[in-house]
């Protein structure tokens, strides 16, 4: 795929999709009206979906966004928000400009997918038909993952792992904290949203005790994994920045996470029982519930689909984009699903108007924050490759990177944000 | 590696400093260079691009001059200029892609 030209495929979306290894399917009568495609999910994915759909056939198709909040947090940078860099506010976005870019928004909550009959079924009970839908409802929380974790342990340990009241509650009390006290957080088992998401939280909670002068205060992370994202330009920068704060503990260390009792306040590993005064669960994650309901998910809870085109391999009429897929060798980021939706909005145009279709390519980086001024990068290109997504020319930050170049990198993140939340929500 | 992909006049000088004589500063954009393709593979570029100011990190890159952009990408295609974001994005683009990206950005509007 790599070496696919212009000219080949000029041929190939002359020819047809097949040439992209897509099944043909037959176009929407026209007798029926303009082609209809149905967005589930407002976040990264779907919201950058359905605006470029709308923006790109001019018209030619209907676009409806199915979103049940009137406003999206981002998850991406509220880290920054616990750290005390940016607001609440800044990190979240309005639906107007996707609205005025042509597509159709419904805040409602989409409450199952009838695959029979191409229709999404609205929580009120109605129906709104599709010739095409694309699925992007990010992740569910496996709260059992944890023993003794759940919903409602989550008010008194939050995980802060999907945008909003969450984050909001890890802040205050993170906040509330005094000199002395100690942060535990549980991290998460492969896959899960943001890999180094974790990491830099820890760091933004570090920065946060530091700034309050607490030199007593320790954080402990019980982490099922045995490494972890840019492992050593993060080590290396809380032992600059945070010296005798952060104890990181893989299972050969800590001897297994036993589980969480929101009751007493205790996590429990093999060797040790920590009472500590905050206490960060993020657990396993799965596919949104209507992904998994409708099936279009493995027993990974993640769903599978065409690396050419983000379709899905359960439902030819289905794209799933985001972190719900399983989008090979791409970690699950805002970057990421915006990069997918983009792949997938175009083979959905070609599908349904003719429009010319050309070969998959996406992109991602993630930037983390560890100190003010100070952070660190990595990423990739990917494409199709004998039906996975893979990398290639990756790279990530190293040792002893100078201080220019990390405060560059802030500054560059600071930027991606503005641009990458304007391609979203316009 | 020192520096995010700067604005335009320091990519130039940049560009010379790192002997670019040799990186194609004598290119020229293809005369049939597909705009639809571009139009198409700039949505790579929008993500970061899209909304930059004059004080960015990320430069405005609408309305550059065709052989300036082709000249910038094939630097970081050959690493002479230093972000690996841009590296590693441009390190798969053809002479035919950078062309068409070329010709697109060089009427293109910044996405209002």
């Amino acid at each position: 795929m790599t070496n696919i030209t212009r000219r080949h495929f000029g041929i190939m979306a002359g020819a047809s999709l097949s040439a992209l290894g897509l099944p043909i399917l037959s176009a929407p009568s026209l007798a029926q009206g303009k082609p209809r495609v149905v967005v589930i999910g407002g976040g990264p994915g779907g919201a950058t979906a359905a605006r470029y759909i709308a923006k790109e056939s001019n018209g030619a198709i209907d676009v409806t966004l199915i979103e049940p909040l009137k406003t999206f947090t981002t998850c991406f940078f509220s880290n920054l928000y616990v750290g005390g860099f940016r607001d609440y506010k800044s990190l979240t976005h309005n639906y107007d400009k996707v609205r005025k870019g042509g597509v159709k928004v419904v805040h409602s909550m989409a409450a199952s997918i009838d695959r029979d009959k191409k229709q999404v079924v609205l929580a009120g009970g109605g129906r709104v038909p599709y010739d095409r839908l694309l699925v992007a409802p990010g992740i569910d929380i496996k709260f059992d993952s944890v023993p003794g974790y759940s919903e409602k342990a989550a008010e008194v340990m939050p995980h802060a792992w999907k945008p909003g009241a969450q984050t909001q509650l890890l802040v205050k009390k993170l906040n509330a904290l005094k000199d002395g006290d100690q942060i535990v957080m549980i991290a998460p088992p492969n896959p899960y949203r943001c890999p180094p998401g974790p990491y830099e939280r820890v760091s933004m909670f570090a920065h946060v005790l530091k700034k309050k002068g607490f030199k007593k205060s320790r954080i402990v992370i019980l982490d099922p994994k045995p490494a972890f994202s840019k492992q050593g330009v993060f080590t290396e920068g809380w032992e600059k920045h945070y010296p005798g704060m952060i104890e990181w503990q893989d299972p050969k260390i800590h001897g297994g996470i036993k589980g969480v009792d929101a009751k007493t306040g205790e996590v429990k590993t093999d060797f040790t029982n920590y009472k500590p005064a905050l206490v960060n669960v993020i657990p396993a994650q799965m596919a949104g519930k209507i992904a998994r309901d409708a099936g279009l998910a493995n027993q990974s809870g993640f769903c599978p689909i065409d690396a050419a085109s983000m379709k899905s391999t359960v439902d030819p009429n289905i794209f799933v984009v985001g972190d719900a897929s399983i989008a090979g060798e791409m970690p699950k980021s805002a970057f990421s699903a915006n990069s997918q939706a983009k792949v997938a909005a175009m083979v959905i145009r070609a599908e349904l108007t003719k429009s010319r279709a050309f070969p998959a390519r996406y992109s991602n980086t993630c930037w983390s924050l560890i100190a003010p001024d100070d952070n660190i990068k990595v990423g990739a290109s990917y494409e199709p490759v004998d039906g996975a997504i893979k990398a290639s020319n990756s790279f990530v930050s190293q040792r002893n990177e100078s201080a220019d170049l990390r405060k560059q990198n802030y500054k560059e993140s600071v930027d991606w944000y503005q641009g990458i939340t304007t391609d979203i929500f316009g | 590696m020192r520096r995010a992909m700067p604005a335009r006049r320091s990519a130039t000088r940049l560009l010379a400093m790192a002997g670019g004589m040799a990186l194609g500063l004598l290119a020229s954009p293809a005369r049939t260079a597909d705009v639809e393709y571009g139009k198409h593979l700039s949505a790579e570029c929008i993500t970061c691009h899209g909304a930059s100011k004059s004080d960015s990190t990320i430069p405005d890159i609408h309305g550059l001059g065709e052989a300036h952009f082709v000249e910038v990408l094939r630097a970081y295609r050959a690493k002479a200029l230093p972000n690996p974001v841009m590296q590693s994005i441009a390190v798969r683009l053809g002479d035919e892609e950078i062309s068409a990206l070329a010709a697109y950005y060089t009427t293109a509007k910044r996405p209002k």
